[in-house]
């Protein structure tokens, strides 16, 4: 794949080398002439200097023929602009978006971008997983179809141990789909299986369920 | 009229002072409060430290009742993103924003945001001028 | 200085031709080995293995016309036609791949913006070549 990526800090520099590494073509555009001089020395002749948001510099760089662009600058609404002008005016496929304030993520989606990533919520979501007491760790967003896989523990003092999985009134938009018990032995929950005490579930959902299935399977 | 402006430099700050002595209702952004100094002794309405592309700012504002957003910081990636933050998340009726990089212009006017470029502004007069 | 193994970088100009009659010059004594390489900097609206005709051809070209004048130094001469995206770094890439003892190249005197330009290849091949460096500056006309 062609891939073009916009900014060379820290992150446009591993993420170029390790994406060299898997054998795409890589093309970094950097505003800073120093920066531009490190990228080209340390992984050859694949940095440009120029501002990924200007339409002549895309240009120069092919972006008409990329498989993907990804914007990874320090600021959000350069990360925006980069892939907006990517996307509208070259028809890349895919843009993925670098974002800081993780509040950015519904706006970025709502004007097109395809995968925005947050640092902020990577963070977030490891601590809801190293935090025990947290009742659901978001494991994974499958942003295009609009779902997302979260795990939930249940504690022995909940209603629901002891009731089996069609007893308990799941929302409709919600699917079991493994039962880890205390033992660490994995099973695939059909109707009749049976909650126990510290079994980790992990489930299916759409984000607006994700609620009413925390309290089907703890009880409120 | 209630309008929420972005950035308070010259152009700004100006329109700012014009609206309020009309008597509409203005809110102004800035992300460094000397810029505030720009604004007459006589102006009425509120000024605000903050960043126009953070919609807690943009709320704090009032952009959620105003009938217009203008974005004139002097980043053409912070007025596009705040306008269609404005345009998009609050669906405030009237957008305008400026964009020095024409081909940017160009390319948000087709994404259906009202934008100026006062680099082509500015030569088009020059020319004309040169040319009467 | 002896040389035993000689890269000649070339772009289709009368430089050239003075540069590989002195790479002849310079070689002949011990019997070295030339190579003369020319370089198509591909764009990036392309990939890199694009076949651009119009290119290869005058590279086709170049590369003969300086064959023959090697001829005419009576002295046998290897080609080669690279694509890359820069030409500086292919050739110096080029000159460490064949552990050539000296990179001598023509250059053209160029005006850009009213200022003499030696351009970007010139530069940093002096900068960053892992041999010795002849350049071979063609008189003003």
């Amino acid at each position: 794949m062609y891939i073009i990526i916009i900014g060379g800090g820290e992150i446009g520099y591993y993420l170029s080398k390790a994406l060299l590494d898997e054998g795409h073509e890589i093309l970094v555009l950097e505003k800073n002439s120093a920066r531009n001089e490190f990228i080209c020395s340390e992984l050859g002749s694949i940095c440009i200097q120029g501002d990924g948001c200007e339409a002549t510099t895309l240009e120069a760089a092919g972006t008409g023929r990329a498989d993907m662009l990804i914007a990874v600058t320090g600021d959000d609404e350069d990360n925006l602009v980069a892939c907006q002008v990517a996307k509208y005016k070259f028809n890349v496929p895919r843009t993925i978006a670098r974002i800081k304030n993780p509040k950015n993520e519904a706006i970025f989606k709502k004007l097109g971008i395809d995968v925005t990533v947050s640092s902020t919520n990577v963070i977030l979501e490891n601590i809801e997983e190293e935090v025990p007491t947290h009742p659901l760790t978001h494991l994974l967003t499958i942003r295009d179809k609009g779902l997302e896989i979260i795990e939930i523990k249940i504690p022995p003092e909940s209603a629901t141990v002891g009731k089996t999985v069609k007893e308990l009134s799941l929302p409709s938009e919600s699917i079991l789909s493994l039962i880890i018990s205390e033992e660490r032995k994995p099973r695939v929950p059909t109707a009749l299986t049976v909650i126990q005490a510290e079994d980790q579930i992990i489930a299916v959902t759409s984000p607006e369920s994700e609620e009413a299935l925390r309290i089907a399977l703890r009880g409120a | 009229m209630k309008v929420v402006i972005m950035g308070c430099g010259r152009v700004g700050a100006q329109l700012a002072a014009l609206l309020d002595s009309e008597g509409h209702k203005v809110a102004i952004l800035d992300t460094d409060d000397y810029s505030f100094q720009r604004l007459p002794s006589a102006f009425s309405g509120t000024a605000l430290l903050g960043n126009g592309t953070d919609e807690d700012i943009l709320k704090r504002a009032g952009i959620e009742e105003a009938d217009v957003f203008v974005a004139v910081t002097q980043g053409d990636n912070r007025n596009v993103m705040a306008a269609q933050i404005a345009k998009h998340m609050f669906n405030v009726p009237k957008v305008i924003c400026r964009i020095y990089d024409p081909l940017r212009r160009e390319l948000y006017s087709t994404l259906g945001l009202e934008a100026f470029s006062p680099t082509t502004i500015f030569a088009q007069i020059l020319k004309e001028k040169i040319e009467s | 200085m002896e040389f035993h193994k000689i890269l000649v970088p070339v772009i289709g100009t009368e430089a050239d031709e003075e540069a590989i009659r002195l790479a002849c010059g310079l070689a002949k004594k011990n019997k070295g080995k030339i190579w003369v390489v020319y370089v198509i900097a591909v764009k990036r609206a392309l990939p890199l293995d694009a076949e651009i005709e119009s290119e290869i051809r005058k590279a086709e070209g170049t590369l003969d016309h300086i064959e023959g004048i090697a001829e005419e130094q009576d002295y046998e001469i290897d080609t080669d036609l690279l694509q890359a995206r820069e030409v500086g770094p292919a050739i110096v890439d080029e000159a460490a791949e064949r552990e050539v003892d000296l990179i001598l190249m023509g250059v053209t005197y160029e005006r850009r913006f009213g200022q003499f330009t030696l351009g970007n290849v010139v530069p940093y091949v002096l900068k960053n070549a892992p041999c010795r460096v002849i350049l071979y500056h063609q008189p003003i006309t």
